[in-house]
């Protein structure tokens, strides 16, 4: 069974004297049990409206999704989510372990299920250190973490984390990225938004790219990228300076290295041979030829692009 | 059930913790306190000015409780977004519209039992008599108080904290006033004003009838027929107002 399943989800702001804003346009989406799934987009693309979508929080204006096979509005499809919101606010003069006891009884666990809850997220979270502080001097770090104590409770088995690492340091992205990993080896899903594509495209098992609300794509990384080869790095040794401006004076971009070395970027595998024969030619050595395969950031770009300019003739739809 | 428990318990504690509330029941106590000045000036009559003006100060203070601390209860919850993490339990929207109604009036229930020993005391002190109708009194203005918290819940799910204290406010004025809008002088009559009036009559609900203030101060019993019919109006207002508030709120973006 999916874990989440979207049909023409949409979402429609309509205020007196504003502009109609559609934050969410069509979206059909599918998110496999046991995946990490990141949710990609730049600021205002619809990210944090599809989760609250999910969530329940807020009425799709058309189109409806489901979670584990339940519609998202009802209570018992939320039993089995757990969230975290972008920005974690939670009652100020609470502690952690107060917070979680909360939200654990909300969730309708017994005294002894909260204790073990607490033992248990505490124990991943190291919230042990500040258990019994009042939240409101916390740190925005330490409120994420509090935050993703919340979303856990009751181990559900889907988790909606919202921009889980922004505003981090490194060392709680760092962790933040090992727990979700950790979530996916116990059988959980976690769907996460965010924009720091680095981060995604270290732990996502499959990622959904939002563009103004549309899904512009949706797959594997390597599959998205697959066949876009970006270029062709072509790596040589002992050429002379004169031979390589008479390269470069071609439009051919290059990179000087140590100890002579030098890389030619070349748009195409087919420049490759004639290049590699006039190297040899004139005395260089081929060090190597690798071609540099589109990356992540690179794919985001270009779709970001053809939302700018759609009449532009690039790659094709991936969706 | 649980839930609804659990959103109170902690809107009890969250509101104690409110500043508005320290101030209103500073300012109640004292011009409790402070009734003994009007009964030295009016001879002969300090007991019946301490009885009308402490039973005037519980439910001036408790429907301002009511209306500052209830207009701000869910909306609050929006502004600062914990509301994210609360409706995104396995939780339905009227438990947690019920359990924050709840919460309030736990804390407006202790706020008048403070009021209410404070001033009975003082009253025994001063050597008063108190009978049954000092009772009947502060339970209908709890009542009352209860009405008034459930229209400030509904006005707190749909408008921002200062228009819903607003419309509350003029609510209750109006609810002191509806004898007025039925006892129309003659000039009215036959008049489409008099039609509209009459209409707000029916609309608006009747916050007179929980004021047997001065039966109180005047030690005039009222009978346990006219307590029970006017308890169970507040309660059917409380209920009617409390299902809007739950129904407002069911499909609400936040």
């Amino acid at each position: 069974m999916s874990a989440i399943v979207t049909h023409d989800l949409s979402k429609t702001y309509k205020s007196l004297g504003k502009a109609t804003v559609h934050s969410l346009r069509n979206v059909n989406m599918e998110v496999q049990e046991n995946e990490i799934y990141g949710f990609l987009g730049r600021n205002g693309a619809g990210k944090t409206t599809a989760i609250k979508l999910l969530t329940g929080l807020i009425q799709a204006t058309k189109g409806r999704a489901e979670i584990f096979g339940e519609d998202a509005v009802l209570p018992s499809a939320r039993a089995r989510i757990g969230y975290l919101p972008e920005h974690p606010y939670f009652y100020e003069y609470l502690t952690p372990r107060e917070t979680i006891a909360f939200y654990g009884k909300l969730r309708g666990l017994s005294k002894d299920a909260i204790r073990k809850e607490w033992l248990r997220i505490s124990e991943m979270l190291f919230l042990d250190e500040f258990a019994d502080r009042r939240i409101r001097g916390f740190s925005k770090g330490m409120r994420q973490r509090v935050g993703l104590g919340v979303a856990l409770i009751g181990n559900p088995p889907l988790l909606l984390l919202d921009e889980p690492m922004s505003g981090l340091d490194p060392y709680g992205r760092r962790m933040v990225r090992e727990i979700m990993l950790r979530l996916r080896a116990e059988g959980k899903t976690v769907f996460f938004s965010s924009h720091i594509l680095t981060d995604v495209e270290e732990i996502s098992d499959r990622v959904g790219i939002l563009v103004s609300g549309v899904l512009a794509a949706s797959g594997r990384i390597k599959d998205l990228t697959a066949g876009a080869q970006k270029a062709v790095e072509l790596c040589c040794s002992g050429l002379k300076d004169e031979d390589v401006n008479a390269i470069t004076a071609r439009g051919i971009e290059c990179r000087r290295g140590e100890e002579h070395q030098v890389t030619f970027i070349l748009p195409e595998v087919a420049e490759a041979p004639p290049l590699i024969a006039e190297i040899q030619q004139k005395g260089g050595m081929l060090l190597s030829l690798i071609p540099v395969l589109e990356s992540l950031e690179d794919f985001f770009t270009k779709l970001q692009q053809r939302e700018q300019n759609p009449s532009g003739k690039d790659g094709a739809d991936h969706e | 059930m649980n839930r609804i428990v659990t959103i109170a318990q902690n809107t009890f504690r969250e509101s104690i913790r409110d500043k508005v509330l320290y101030v209103l029941l500073f300012f109640a106590l004292a011009t409790i306190l402070g009734s003994k000045v009007l009964g030295w000036i009016s001879i002969g009559q300090d007991i019946k000015i301490i009885k009308d003006i402490s039973l005037a100060a519980m439910s001036v203070f408790g429907a301002l409780i009511a209306i500052f601390v209830g207009a701000t209860l869910v909306y609050k919850e929006m502004d600062k977004k914990t509301l994210y993490t609360i409706l995104s339990q396995p939780m339905k929207r009227y438990e947690f519209v019920t359990g924050k109604y709840l919460g309030l009036v736990a804390l407006l229930g202790v706020s008048l039992i403070i009021m209410a020993a404070g001033s009975t005391l003082y009253l025994k002190i001063a050597g008063a008599a108190i009978g049954l109708i000092w009772f009947q009194a502060i339970l209908l203005i709890y009542i009352k108080l209860l009405l008034i918290t459930a229209f400030a819940i509904l006005l707190s799910t749909v408008v921002s904290p200062i228009l819903g204290a607003l419309i509350v406010f003029s609510f209750y004025v109006g609810g002191h006033a509806t004898d007025v809008l039925r006892d129309l002088p003659p000039q009215f009559d036959g008049t489409r004003a008099k039609q509209v009036l009459e209409t707000l009559y029916y609309v608006i609900p009747n916050l007179n009838l929980f004021n047997v203030q001065s039966e109180a101060a005047n030690m005039v019993p009222v009978t346990w027929p006219y307590v029970f019919y006017a308890v169970a109006y507040g309660i059917s207002w409380t209920l009617f107002l409390l299902i809007l508030a739950c129904l407002a709120f069911e499909r609400r973006d936040v």
